[in-house]
């Protein structure tokens, strides 16, 4: 027995050397490529869940990401050389989006990440981007107090999205309301927003009473209750609804909200989650006449934005994703798309792809975004844009009703809530207190 | 089952882990990231110990073990977390400032200390299953029933760990640290040390979990799987048995969650949902439930294939894991080690009949 | 007054004119500027008659149709045609030949395009204008929000709006404000108290707002201050007793649904000992399918608007369902009955399997279109909507609890179905073929779950993992009701419903599922089997 099972140790050795040569080939293989190929390629890491819970939202990020870097490619690269993105699946698991980020950095040797979504899957890899000196495009809009060295936040800051659209709501032209419902999902953006948004709304003298702060859990399904608190809450009329509802809990809470008798003319929702490639498949009959503040809308009349538009179904349509042509660009897509080009320039301006480099290449740099000219802040690493307000329309699109004038400068500590902070990179060493 | 007391498959382990892969890092064939990736996964087996005690030697599916292994790991998290404020001179975590909170829970004062910490991590999770399996244990709940409730018992504390109003950081959970009594978590060398000392703590908590199994408290937990009503009829105290290896794993959990917090880096509410805690059990059963190798040997290769998959195919590999999944079921009910074992024995000249242990 | 209106008049007819001068202006301007200027005059103007053709610029809903300006129906009818109502000088319903109401797709409009700029000068005459709206939604919230009613021309523009008031609840908002108006004129206690009692018991959702800063501002004096105050509170009262109804139908809908979907994964646990953590997808199997004959009705037979789809979704989420279960019992389950551990890792991993399926196909957010029977709601007193849709599933419910009850009890299927159920060796023996009785049950559960699916869409989403939102609450309900029990299922199925929504009128959502939790595990310590436990020798395996 024992001499059988000792015969086959070589055999169990070798097994056990080939799998550890498959766990490290990626290793292996960055090593053997860079060598050989070093002068033609450069490698990028997207880092965007293609599985569970978040993929609804970041598949179409990973597809934005893939048309920037096709368009790139086919124009003759950057610094003459050919992007090659490296595609990994963190599947909505906050561990591993920590872990796919130590892979991109340490194993493949990205010279830059674009990925995440949620707050905490940018928290996650927040520290190893830090500790190896990575680059990361964050797209979409955040909560802000943050202010990372290693974070390119392509996304919107409270004040380039929560406080228009209160103070919108609150102007005569945007119907003049009273009494503001809070309602979101319970994690960090929602907390934060509503933080935020309360503050402004009590400066502006919105007594106490007339602000609800509610929060539900992810996934919630069942809105009954909630929808009759804002019915009663909404009977004398002036009254809103601010939503920071993320994902899958919107159409049952946009469904009741109808169903109970409410429209967008007696109470509108003012969303910060919802975009066009949620509302593609929606049953928008219920939405419609409701609003949603962003930077972005597809329905934006720019010619760069007509073009974007009509290569990103093009786009889709031939590599037969999911929807095909009948897909939408939206906010955080055209921010992932923004960020590649932005992450060229920068490097182009650089001439080279050393992170620091590029890094303060991007201070002040603007780019002709599908949203028109975009300007990085000088000082820290988020992109000043317009802030747009849209009524839904039936076909899932955005009618723009308000715009700002010009770019509104991101502000990642907001004044409201953290009045002593700033982030400079340029003159002091990230987050300083104002005096 | 009896466990043939093969020592090559100890040599092969300890020569592929402690020798093996330590020096691939030191002679530069293996990044520190392969490293620490093979430290988490050893922290998982740690838990697949005492998974398998439960489940595959006393026959209790536990659904809870998650919840076990996220108190552990938010005990270590609370505590490298208030040595990074404190070092940084503020008073509150960063998040609790945001939220507007002025003084620092009570709840939070232990973590201060490294000694409390630990005795915390194993006392906190300990008392949880205590008070649990007492309440569980004492009305004879079992089986399928045992599975759900616990499955829903982890679903809640998933919910309550979410809340922001819970000050542990909600659905962000507790991230970015420095050091770890001093040593600094990014050094190559501390997380090579990690690497070692999980490597250690495994190796510790498999001779520990192979001694119960073949004392006569093992058997008598094979037992009550076999056959409660036969060994209570024997004036055996079956509840007690229960609680004690109910504790036992949930303790085994709460370690690998202390060793796998400083090599992740980040621990969050998600780590307990429920398609984790299915998962920890899906190591298990892969592996061979009933068998410590094959908890040990599940739990690596489980997580080993859900890295390797979602970086090679992004797209595809929900579908590689759950054929595996089926497969490993239906053909191999005695998972990878009952696999080897077979093939052992097609080779192996000398055939015998393994006695089949009755369910 | 008299003399007043008299004066007004010849003024009266000079603005008639140069109000359709100003239409006319608007509808052909020669540039930007004059159309800018001719909205701004006719808001100006306040003129009743001009109001139909103003909201339809501030809704964005002008159109022309022969050089005439006319508006749209807020919603379209069955075949995604429009109802027209002309503008100017009268707002009527326009006809055909045959004196029906003539239908027309927006397609054969022309739109005029107003920019908001312009749309703009309207904002400030809004509740005014919205008082004339074809939307009593719109009526009502501009009834609310109207100002100055103390102003004689408000008033007359208030009472010309209630004199053709169609709309019950409309007008019930309506007249609070104009007896809210009237109370602060009001100089005596008596004919105060008089309104007050009249603003009661018209009681409209804004009365008691009303009533409550009339009692605030305490305009005439003490008494009535108390006397509207107090019946505010009485009001409010009313009010709450209504919500506990609604709470109560609220979780009878939430009970039905998990009823519906715990009962498909009670009979095959019950039956097979299987643990089907597949059975959620089961669900979005049925989802997708309700989904894909949507698509198929819109797109491939080019019926857009119709509810037909839904109906034929009802039968063919159940058959694919119940087709996928089957498919899934020949391949898997069968080697594992009697291992329900085994069986719950199995099935975990064919859930992946087919989530990820799904997500290959379909993409990833989608949803169904609500049929247009099935929106709104019940309206049951003038506080009290019972959405459609929910009473939908409850009855579906119902049904599908009677089928299978029938099934299960009073046929030879069911009968063979419990004998299996209770000892699958013994039944084997009596000559029942138990592997066909489990695919049939097999092939029934999942289809109920399909089905399940189905009424799911008309409340959420249709998105590849929506099973893993249903599936540990259903497990709980089948556990709490004790296994393969059907009087079981939907008492816990009830029971769990109702607690949540109480519990969720205490504490927010979250607490309220954390606190379900606990207590069903407090009441396992009592039933450890459920509710209704197997009796006898069964019991003991």
């Amino acid at each position: 027995m024992r001499n059988a099972f000792l015969k086959q140790l070589p055999i169990l050795l070798l097994g056990a050397t080939a799998l550890f040569s498959s766990c490290n080939n990626s290793a292996g293989k960055a090593g053997s490529s860079d060598s050989a190929t070093a002068k033609e390629t450069v490698k990028i890491g997207v880092l965007h869940s293609l599985s569970g819970t978040m993929a609804i939202s970041e598949v179409s990020l990973r597809d934005a990401v893939q048309m920037a870097v096709d368009e790139i490619n086919a124009k003759g690269g950057v610094l003459g050389k050919q992007i090659e993105p490296v595609i990994v699946d963190p599947a909505s698991d906050w561990d591993l989006f920590a872990e796919k980020a130590k892979e991109l950095l340490i194993d493949k040797k990205v010279s830059a990440v674009f990925g995440c979504w949620t707050s905490v899957s940018r928290k996650s890899v927040l520290p190893v981007f830090e500790q190896n000196n990575g680059l990361l495009f964050y797209p979409v809009q955040y909560e802000g107090e943050e202010c990372s060295n290693s974070v390119i936040y392509t996304g919107a800051t409270p004040n380039q999205q929560l406080i228009p659209a209160a103070e919108y709501l609150m102007s005569e032209k945007g119907g003049g309301y009273k009494k503001f419902y809070l309602l979101g999902t319970d994690y960090v953006f929602p907390r934060t927003a509503n933080k935020i948004l309360k503050a402004y709304l009590l400066s502006k003298g919105i007594p106490k009473e007339n602000i609800i702060e509610e929060y539900t859990p992810f996934h919630h399904q069942d809105y009954q209750t909630i929808i009759s608190k804002v019915k009663r809450f909404a009977a004398d009329g002036k009254a809103c609804i601010l939503s920071t509802i993320n994902g899958d809990s919107n159409v049952p809470f946009y469904k009741e909200f109808a169903n109970q008798g409410l429209s967008s003319a007696t109470c509108p929702i003012m969303a910060f989650s919802v975009a066009e490639d949620e509302l593609r498949s929606m049953d928008t009959e219920f939405l419609v006449g409701h609003l949603a503040a962003w930077n972005y809308f597809q329905s934006n009349d720019l010619p760069e934005n007509k073009k974007f538009v009509a290569d990103f179904k093009a786009f889709c349509a031939k590599k037969g994703l999911p929807g095909g042509d009948k897909r939408v660009t939206d906010d955080p897509i055209c921010w992932a798309y923004t960020g590649v080009y932005l992450w060229a320039k920068a490097a182009e301006k650089a001439g080279s792809f050393d992170v620091s480099k590029v890094r303060n290449a991007l201070y002040g740099l603007d780019y002709p975004s599908p949203d028109g000219l975009v300007k990085m802040d000088p000082r820290n690493h988020h992109l000043a844009k317009p802030v747009v307000i849209g009524e839904i329309k039936p076909d899932g699109q955005f009618d723009i009703i308000w715009k700002s004038e010009g770019l509104v400068d991101p502000q990642p500590w907001s004044p409201l809530t953290s009045p002593d902070k700033d982030c400079d990179w340029v003159n002091h060493n990230g987050t300083y207190a104002k005096k | 089952m009896k466990t043939k007391n093969n020592p090559l498959y100890y040599i092969l382990f300890i020569a592929i882990f402690a020798i093996l892969l330590p020096a691939g890092y030191l002679s530069g064939l293996l990044s520190v990231n392969t490293i620490s990736v093979w430290g988490r996964y050893f922290c998982f087996a740690i838990a697949a110990l005492g998974i398998d005690l439960i489940w595959g030697y006393t026959g209790i599916l536990s659904m809870c073990q998650a919840f076990f292994f996220c108190l552990g790991s938010y005990g270590i998290a609370m505590h490298l977390l208030l040595k990074k404020t404190v070092a940084a001179g503020a008073v509150l975590p960063d998040f609790m400032a945001w939220n507007k909170i002025d003084t620092l829970p009570l709840f939070w004062q232990p973590f201060h200390s490294f000694g409390w910490s630990l005795a915390l991590c194993l006392l906190i999770p300990a008392l949880f299953a205590f008070v649990i399996g007492f309440v569980l244990f004492r009305s004879r709940i079992k089986g399928v029933y045992m599975a759900i409730i616990t499955q829903a018992l982890t679903l809640a504390m998933w919910l309550i760990f979410l809340r922001n109003e819970t000050n542990l950081g909600g659905t962000n959970g507790l991230t970015d640290f420095n050091t770890l009594l001093g040593y600094s978590l990014s050094s190559s060398s501390v997380k090579l040390a990690l690497y070692m000392i999980s490597f250690a703590v495994l190796c510790a908590a498999y001779f520990f979990c192979y001694r119960i199994t073949n004392s006569k408290f093992g058997k008598v937990l094979q037992a009550i799987r076999d056959s409660e009503s036969r060994i209570s009829y024997a004036a055996y105290k079956v509840v007690d048995y229960k609680l004690a290896v109910f504790v036992v794993a949930a303790l085994l959990a709460a370690v690998g969650g202390m060793l796998y917090l400083p090599q992740t880096g980040i621990i969050t509410p998600g780590r307990m949902d429920v398609k984790a805690s299915v998962e920890m059990v899906m190591w298990v059963a892969l592996g061979g439930r009933g068998n410590l190798k094959g908890a040990v040997l599940g739990a690596l290769l489980v997580n080993f294939l859900y890295s390797i998959c979602t970086s090679l195919f992004p797209d595809s590999w929900l579908f590689i894991l759950g054929f595996l999944f089926v497969i490993t079921v239906l053909y191999f009910d005695k998972g990878f080690m009952g696999l080897l074992e077979s093939i052992k024995q097609r080779f192996s000249p000398t055939r015998f009949k393994t006695p089949q242990t009755t369910h | 007054m008299l003399m007043c209106c008299l004066l007004l008049l010849p003024l009266k007819v000079a603005a008639q004119d140069s109000a359709s001068i100003y239409t006319a202006q608007l509808l052909q301007p020669p540039n930007d500027s004059v159309r800018t200027q001719a909205i701004g005059r006719l808001a100006a103007l306040r003129i009743p008659a001009t109001f139909p053709l103003l909201i339809a610029i501030n809704d964005k809903k002008l159109y022309l149709l022969d050089h005439k300006a006319v508006t749209v129906d807020s919603k379209p009818t069955g075949e995604g045609t429009y109802r027209l109502y002309s503008l100017y000088p009268d707002n009527i319903l326009l006809t055909n030949s045959s004196g029906q109401p003539l239908l027309l797709p927006l397609s054969a409009l022309q739109t005029v395009d107003i920019p908001r700029a312009d749309r703009l000068q309207l904002a400030g005459i809004a509740p005014l204008l919205n008082l004339f709206s074809n939307d009593a939604q719109k009526r009502i919230l501009a009834y609310t929000q109207l100002k100055n009613t103390g102003d004689s021309a408000t008033l007359s523009i208030l009472q010309a709006a209630l004199a053709k008031e169609s709309n019950a609840d409309a007008r019930r908002t309506g007249k609070d404000v104009l007896y809210a108006a009237r109370l602060y004129s009001a100089t005596s206690t008596a004919a105060a108290k008089a309104y007050i009692d009249s603003i009661g018991d018209n009681w409209s959702d804004n009365a008691p707002v009303l009533l409550r800063n009339y009692a605030k501002a305490g305009f005439l004096n003490q008494e009535t201050a108390h006397y509207a105050a107090a019946q505010a509170i009485s009001l409010e009262k009313r009010y709450d007793s209504l919500q506990r109804i609604q709470n109560f139908f609220s979780g009878l809908s939430l009970g039905s649904i998990l009823i519906l979907i715990a009962l498909g994964l009670s009979i095959v646990y019950g039956l097979a000992g299987i643990i089907n953590m597949a059975h959620g997808e089961f669900m979005m199997i049925g989802a997708y399918t309700t989904y894909c004959t949507q698509v198929f009705f819109t797109h491939t037979l080019g019926i857009p608007q119709t509810d037909l789809f839904f109906l034929a979704a009802l039968p063919l989420s159940f058959m694919i369902a119940g087709a996928m279960g089957w498919i899934l019992e020949r391949l898997v389950i069968r080697h594992l009955y009697a291992k329900p551990l085994e069986s719950l890792l199995a099935t975990w991993g064919v859930s992946l399997i087919l989530i990820q399926t799904a997500r290959l196909l379909f993409g990833d957010l989608t949803a169904v279109k609500t049929p247009q029977l099935l929106s709104g709601g019940w309206q049951v007193s003038p506080h009290l909507t019972l959405p459609y849709n929910r009473i939908f599933i409850i009855v579906l419910t119902l049904l599908m609890v009677v089928f299978t009850y029938l099934m299960l009890y009073r046929s030879r299927l069911g009968l063979q179905i419990r004998a299996v159920t209770q000892n699958r060796q013994m039944s084997a023996c009596l000559g029942i073929e138990t592997r066909r009785v489990a695919s049939i049950t097999f092939f029934i559960g999942s289809g109920l779950a399909g089905l399940a699916g189905c009424a799911i869409t008309l409340i959420g989403n249709v998105v590849p993992d929506m099973g893993q939102t249903y599936i540990v609450d259903s497990f709980l309900v089948v556990v709490t009701g004790g296994v393969g029990k059907l009087a079981g299922t939907i008492f816990s199925g009830l029971g769990i419903g109702f607690f949540t929504k109480i519990s969720e009128s205490f504490f927010q959502a979250v607490y309220g599922k954390v606190f379900i939790l606990v207590f069903i595990m407090l009441f396992m310590q009592y039933k450890p089997k459920g509710l209704f436990p197997d009796k006898g020798r069964v019991a003991e395996d």
